[in-house]
């Protein structure tokens, strides 16, 4: 009965949410969405000790391979401080480059499905949160795009992000479609 | 009629973007502002751009990606092209090469293939064929080369019968600074500069330059004029892209000229402009149109050959539950002139105009998570052969994210050229005005996948039919010879990849291309040529690669190609290697020495009698400079 009534009320402030929302953003693009969405992954996951930055050093933010989003991620990246910590974003051409090691976030997108999984291959090694889009192919990064019922959604790959010693917090894995564990 | 239409649509390109992009920009600050929570329940506008992700599309298709350009020894599109396994390449002589899919190889024959640079259809009408040697891209600069082999289903426009070769340029944004490259070997010099700047907020601009210096290379003994086959030119050009992914605006240019010293002041020039604008028109559609203008002259040996071409094109995508529409029409005119100051051969008449139209309706139906139908209607036509109604039908099945079976049937056509129809010799060759389109019906399945973490695995089986090729038939007085349309036959053919991932650092890749064919005169049918239109093929084509990627920027790249026996007139088949080292010093400077053909002195990929040379082992020394 009360577990009914919550999902009544909440389901009516979504609503109300939406309906006041909408105006505002009708015009809003996917992509701004997904590069508003990035930089803040970042505040929602801990990183293994020995990954995360020191003092006065940024979390470095990398877009490896194509990048869909130009000038809209440099300015989500630029709004966001995570604990004094600003956001840094970085590109990079392809994954096979020595500074990739540096990445604490790394949206992967390739040319074509292979490309894109060969990416992600290259950093499976290292504690770095890996974003990839549905637009882009089917390999899945821990963090994966999806455009559902006209909504930027995500599938989490808990299970992944776990092997490199990366917790993703439960508000995040709440949005998710579905979490793999 | 008709350039009213075109006019209409262009006039909104230019007010769209510029109104999207500014809306984009004030939101970008205002969504940083929202929670996650926020954000997942905002509606956005969905890019409903059909861009088919590689691995569910049903065809034979095979992409050379960016980083595969960069790593090949090649400094033209014809050799780069070489890294698809559905493609046979022949390198003719210092300035020509040929590019087949699924059979008809050789210079005249090989007319059965559209190749697109950003969406600029370059087949010439003359003869249906590609003259490779006008267009120099910079190679830096390019996003992918998809390769289809195969009539490539509805989507494609006129000539996709045999396959469709679709060169990508990178977006304007993605080559942002300068970069200079310079190549010297014994036989051949390039250089190319790019510069990439930002237009304003969301927009870039770059302008680039190519240059080149190839010498000639001698000749093949037993085939053909030793004549000297160099080159020496460039090609310059920019490309602006404005907006994002729901409205966005491309222009794009290029200019070249080159010369050729056969017969002194020969070469060849031309210029191309192109607009395209994408943009989203609902949650669930988007909209293409592009217009372009392309002109170039060729002077060969006597000849003079000018195509003028003008072309629109309008596509629309569409989504709704289980189905994915595209739709898509386009007008394309051609205005071309050819002397013959060598021989009596002549077209007439030396001018013409030709209309070249073809519209598409596509549907992708799931009918469940893992089969999908796609069904397609394409109507091709032109002035010379009438409208052709061309269907297509696919079935995909995808059990698991990383397998995909498919299997097709479709019809594709080769709209008559001018040579086809309008070639005459003033002693034996009449005109054919009633030559007709030659006819495909493909029947085709594959295996697309991931069978293993690391492993990556394509099959496709083919089975051709051809209908009203080419022949040459004896028709009497006054001119005892006309081209007709009686040679048929099938082809069947297997095209299989795989990559293997071995380390994080070692790639292996190999490839191997088995074609059958068996072509025949129909009945009561006559073909004096010795059926030359079918071209000659090798049975295989069979090739293995690996990219090493080492640690402090080393990167070493070696292939192997075998390619078997040409018939008639007999050339033996080669094996040949290649290899490349390069050090990336650090993100400015990358240094390479490649060597291309290192097993043999000399070989001989083509039996044209009339443009074969030796091809010879070849080192050189390159660099690439990035600011």
């Amino acid at each position: 009965m009360r577990l009914r009534s919550l999902r009544v009320a909440l389901g009516a402030l979504a609503a109300i949410w939406t309906l006041a929302a909408v105006p505002a953003f009708a015009q809003a693009s996917e992509v701004a969405v997904k590069a508003a969405f990035i930089p803040k992954f970042i505040r929602y996951v801990d990183f293994p000790a020995a990954a995360q930055p020191a003092a006065d050093q940024p979390y470095y933010l990398c877009v490896i391979g194509h990048d869909p989003f130009g000038p809209l991620l440099d300015r989500a990246a630029a709004s966001e401080v995570i604990d004094g910590h600003p956001v840094a974003l970085r590109r990079f051409v392809s994954a096979d480059v020595p500074a990739v090691a540096g990445c604490h976030i790394a949206f992967v997108a390739g040319a074509g499905g292979p490309a894109t999984a060969t990416m992600l291959d290259a950093l499976r090694r290292q504690p770095t949160l890996t974003i990839t889009d549905e637009r882009t192919g089917r390999p899945r990064g821990m963090i994966h795009f999806a455009v559902i019922d006209g909504r930027v959604r995500f599938h989490i790959d808990q299970a992944a992000a776990a092997q490199r010693g990366i917790v993703i917090s439960s508000r995040l894995l709440a949005l998710a479609v579905d979490v793999k564990q | 009629m008709r350039t009213g239409w075109c006019v209409s649509l262009l006039l909104p390109l230019a007010a769209l973007p510029m109104e999207a992009r500014a809306h984009a920009e004030d939101q970008q600050q205002d969504l940083s502002s929202l929670s996650i929570e926020e954000l997942a329940q905002l509606p956005v506008r969905s890019a409903s751009k059909q861009e088919e992700p590689l691995s569910t599309a049903p065809t034979s298709l095979y992409v050379i990606t960016d980083s595969d350009i960069a790593r090949s020894n090649g400094t033209t599109l014809t050799e780069v092209l070489r890294q698809a396994p559905n493609l046979h390449v022949e390198k003719l002589s210092a300035t020509q090469s040929t590019v087949a899919a699924r059979g008809f190889a050789g210079f005249e024959t090989s007319n059965k293939l559209l190749v697109l640079i950003d969406g600029r259809s370059v087949y010439s009408t003359l003869h249906s064929g590609v003259f490779w040697e006008l267009h120099s891209p910079l190679l830096e600069d390019l996003q992918q080369i998809e390769v289809v082999s195969g009539p490539g289903g509805t989507l494609y426009g006129p000539n996709a019968v045999n396959g469709v070769i679709n060169i990508i340029s990178k977006d304007a944004s993605d080559t942002l600074g300068a970069l200079a490259r310079g190549t010297v070997g014994a036989n051949e010099r390039t250089a190319g500069a790019r510069y990439g700047f930002k237009l304003g907020d969301s927009g870039a601009m770059r302008v680039y330059a190519d240059y080149y210096d190839r010498e000639d290379t001698p000749t093949a003994t037993g085939f053909g004029p030793a004549i000297d086959e160099s080159i020496r030119g460039w090609q310059a050009g920019f490309r602006a892209d404005l907006g994002n992914d729901a409205s966005h605006f491309t222009l794009q240019g290029d200019a070249f000229d080159n010369k050729t010293v056969i017969v002194p002041g020969e070469g060849n020039h031309g210029y191309n402009l192109l607009g395209r604008w994408t943009g989203d028109i609902a949650d669930n559609a988007s909209v293409q149109f592009q217009g372009y203008y392309d002109y170039y002259q060729r002077r060969s040996i006597l000849t003079t050959d000018r195509l003028e071409t003008v072309d629109f094109e309008g596509q629309l995508n569409l989504h709704s539950g289980p189905h994915s529409l595209v739709g898509g029409v386009g007008l394309r005119t051609t205005r071309d002139l050819f002397l013959n100051d060598l021989n009596a051969f002549q077209l007439d008449p030396k001018h013409d105009r030709l209309w070249i139209g073809n519209g598409f309706l596509q549907d992708r139906f799931a009918l469940s998570k893992q089969v999908s139908v796609i069904a397609g209607l394409k109507l091709e036509g032109s002035s010379f052969s009438g409208l052709q109604v061309l269907p297509n039908l696919r079935l995909a099945w995808q059990p698991n994210d990383r397998t995909l079976f498919w299997t097709s049937v479709s019809q594709a056509v080769r709209t008559p050229s001018r040579i086809d129809r309008d070639l005459t010799e003033p002693t034996f060759l009449a005109k054919a005005p009633d030559f007709q389109s030659e006819k495909l019906v493909a029947l085709e399945a594959g295996y697309r996948g991931q069978p293993g973490r690391n492993t990556s695995l394509s099959v496709s089986l083919y089975f051709n039919r051809y209908e009203d090729l080419r022949s040459f038939k004896f028709i009497g007085n006054p001119f005892p010879l006309q081209l007709g349309n009686e040679l048929q036959g099938n082809e069947y053919g297997v095209e299989a990849w795989a990559t293997q991932q071995i380390t994080p650092w070692w790639r292996l890749s190999a490839g191997a291309n088995l074609l059958g064919r068996n072509f025949t005169v129909k009945a009561g049918g006559t073909d004096l040529s010795g059926a030359a239109s079918i071209g000659r093929d090798p049975s295989y084509q069979l090739q293995l690669r690996s990219q090493i990627s080492l640690p402090q920027g080393l990167m070493l790249d070696a292939g192997l190609r075998a390619v078997d026996d040409l018939p008639n007139p007999h050339v033996d088949g080669y094996v040949e290697a290649d290899a490349r080292l390069a050090w990336r010093i650090n993100d400015a400077v990358e240094l390479y020495i490649a060597g291309d053909n290192l097993l043999h002195a000399t070989h001989v990929e083509s039996n044209d009698v009339q443009r074969t040379a030796l091809i010879e082992r070849n080192i050189s020394f390159g660099t690439r400079l990035r600011f």
